[in-house]
């Protein structure tokens, strides 16, 4: 192991009340993080991916000391996460909770110089740190206004700038996109891309599959606290056979996919919704036998079926492959 | 738990528990920290300018309503039976001053309460976290910050009060008083953070702060000397710093006795508290973070 991050057998479980009227409730033991181990390599971009309440800011929080785990242990630039504390968050930027990390009643300069001082930077130098970050960002025109008069994408790019304060050799980035409208997502994915050239090792989560294409040299898949997957984009395609995946549109009720499923040549089938239409992927294990039983058993279900086609398998087709389902569907929903 | 590094692994930087901590508290950065969060703080208050106005005015409301109690139902006498109760006739001074004192008690409560309140609500208390700066030396600064403006509204509320009802603000001994002030400030701020650590356990600020005022205006015998206590309740005021604060400042200016006889005496049990409220505050914040570190973290609220 020597990587810039290095994560063995981590686990983390913790309990939720649930409530049952005024005075009743009841403790479960939600499992996180579920025997977790990998590494991210010096230099790169190491993609997070994974519906909501994956696990994936669990990961995060302990990998920034925010959390205990409750076993296993991960290590940040040589230093272990909850025996040296202090050293690993001074040796990480991070980015978690958007522009919920922000004193909003101070201006961008005002915070970024605190968080500065945060880090022990003196103050000639938190200063000219908080301006040229301020410069990177093209927030100049609105530095010395109230957090609380930004719009909510320049929260966003603030509490990013707020990341680069201690210029750590890690960015730890939690879904930086979020609320962000295209230009200014593109902006920041371009600034990531820029940091990653000069050196900076970056861990990124999201749940938006093209950005995770996009921008990551390699991507982890995680739901229900597993590691499903790990590996370069390119990797994780190959691993589907071209004539494993079938895209299949038409109207296609809830009952065709449920027979579907019981076929036993059928691995996964996931519906979404794209223009008004299904769309259908299944995942199967030889195309060429499966393929003639799936349109029967379709149509035999009041199916109408407009394209059956084979696509390059993508990072979504990857997911749903894994996971059973989109990204889009909520790991405790689904 | 701290654990030890696996056989084999690459990995030899990892410090023993202790001197992880030294690192921790070293002193400039965290004194570095210290002026940075107070200053942050008076910065969000110049956002507020109303707030100061109301910081000096709440005392003077607060001492009025005993002494008009004071002279409505005991007429013309009531400066000789306070005199027997207390050792001084002057009730109005005295009235002001406890109410003084407990203001710059109370506002250190309140402060660390709503700052680490305010923190969950906005979000900014993990930002904090993320941070190498330990959170002593950020409460360190909120400490300050409130002190501050503390001292600056009770001082005027003190002087405003005291030519509102006509009594010599100036009398007695002004510097031993403060001297008393001072050094229970140390104590305070420590309590102040086993308060935090309730805060951030039940997270909930109003709750606790409101029935705080209550238990801190009783013990401290704002209005009424805690002879008059009953005697567990009395042991339980004098094992509470600010009431040491508040004997040795009014005995300092009103001129009655302290509570040991000697003004050292008084002073000494304060220097006391100074040792071990911190160290039983630290201890109380640290436990409580490591037990919601362990559970769900302290994002949420």
């Amino acid at each position: 192991m020597s990587g810039t991050v290095c994560v063995e057998r981590l686990s983390k479980s913790y309990i939720v009340r649930h409530r049952k009227g005024l005075f009743h409730s009841q403790k479960r033991i939600v499992e996180a993080l579920k025997d977790v181990s990998f590494e991210v390599h010096p230099g790169e971009i190491l993609g997070l991916l994974g519906p909501n309440g994956a696990g994936k800011t669990t990961l995060i929080k302990i990998l920034t000391t925010l959390l205990l785990p409750s076993s296993g242990d991960a290590w940040i630039n040589g230093y272990h996460v909850q025996v040296n504390e202090n050293e690993v968050r001074a040796s990480v930027g991070c980015m978690l909770m958007g522009e919920r990390g922000l004193y909003w009643k101070l201006t961008g300069q005002e915070n970024l110089e605190y968080f500065g001082a945060l880090y022990h930077l003196k103050p000639t130098a938190r200063r000219r740190r908080a301006e040229e970050i301020i410069s990177l960002l093209d927030l100049n025109d609105i530095c010395n206004r109230p957090v609380e008069s930004y719009s909510s994408g320049q929260k966003m790019l603030l509490a990013f700038g707020k990341a680069l304060v201690n210029d750590s050799s890690l960015l730890i980035l939690d879904e930086p996109t979020n609320t962000l409208d295209v230009p200014t997502a593109s902006q920041l994915r371009a600034i990531v891309r820029d940091l990653n050239k000069q050196g900076k090792t970056i861990i990124y989560t999201t749940h938006i599959m093209s950005e995770a294409e996009m921008l990551c040299d390699r991507v982890a898949i995680i739901d229900y606290g597993n590691l499903l997957a790990i590996g370069s984009v390119a990797d994780l395609k190959s691993s589907l056979k071209r004539n494993q995946v079938i895209q299949i549109q038409g109207t296609i009720s809830d009952e065709a996919i449920s027979a579907l499923r019981l076929l036993p040549m059928v691995l996964q089938a996931t519906a979404a919704t794209v223009n008004g239409k299904n769309k259908l992927t299944v995942v199967v294990g030889e195309k060429r036998e499966a393929l003639s039983t799936i349109i029967a058993t379709l149509l035999e279900n009041g199916a109408s079926l407009q394209t059956i086609y084979q696509e390059q398998p993508s990072l979504e087709d990857v997911f749903i492959a894994k996971t059973g389902r989109t990204l889009s569907e909520d790991t405790y929903k689904a | 738990m701290y654990l030890l590094p696996k056989l084999g692994a690459p990995y030899q930087k990892i410090l023993t528990k202790h001197e992880a901590n030294k690192r921790i508290m070293k002193l400039r950065p965290g004194f570095s920290v210290i002026l940075a969060s107070s200053k942050t703080r008076l910065l969000t208050l110049s956002r507020y300018p109303g707030e100061l106005l109301i910081d000096i005015i709440t005392p003077i409301v607060f001492a009025l309503i005993p002494i008009l109690i004071g002279k409505a139902s005991a007429g013309s006498g009531a400066e000789t039976i306070f005199a027997r109760n207390t050792g001084t006739e002057n009730y109005i001074s005295y009235m002001l001053i406890g109410s003084c004192i407990f203001s710059i008690v109370f506002f250190a409560f309140w402060n660390v309460a709503y700052w680490l309140r305010s923190e969950m609500e906005t979000g900014t208390i993990e930002a904090l976290y993320l941070s190498p700066s330990h959170r002593i030396w950020v409460a360190g600064g909120i400490s300050l910050y409130s002190l501050i403006r503390s001292i600056f509204s009770a001082a005027i509320a003190y002087i405003l009060g005291s030519f509102l009802f006509g009594v010599n603000p100036f009398q007695g001994n002004i510097v031993l008083a403060l001297l008393f002030i001072i050094i229970g400030i140390i104590p305070l701020y420590g309590m102040t953070l086993i308060f935090g650590a309730m805060v951030l356990r039940v997270k909930q600020a109003n709750t606790l702060v409101n029935l705080m005022q209550w238990i801190v205006s009783f013990l401290m015998g704002v209005f009424f000397p805690i002879a008059m206590l009953p005697a567990f309740l009395r042991v339980l005021a004098l094992l509470f710093p600010p009431t040491w604060m508040n004997i040795g400042a009014r005995a300092s200016i009103l001129g009655i006795e302290y509570f040991f006889t000697e003004w050292y005496l008084d002073l000494a049990v304060l220097w006391g508290f100074t040792i071990f409220a911190p160290l039983f505050g630290y201890w109380a914040f640290r436990s409580a973070e490591n037990k919601i570190r362990s559970n769900e973290g302290v994002g949420t609220f």
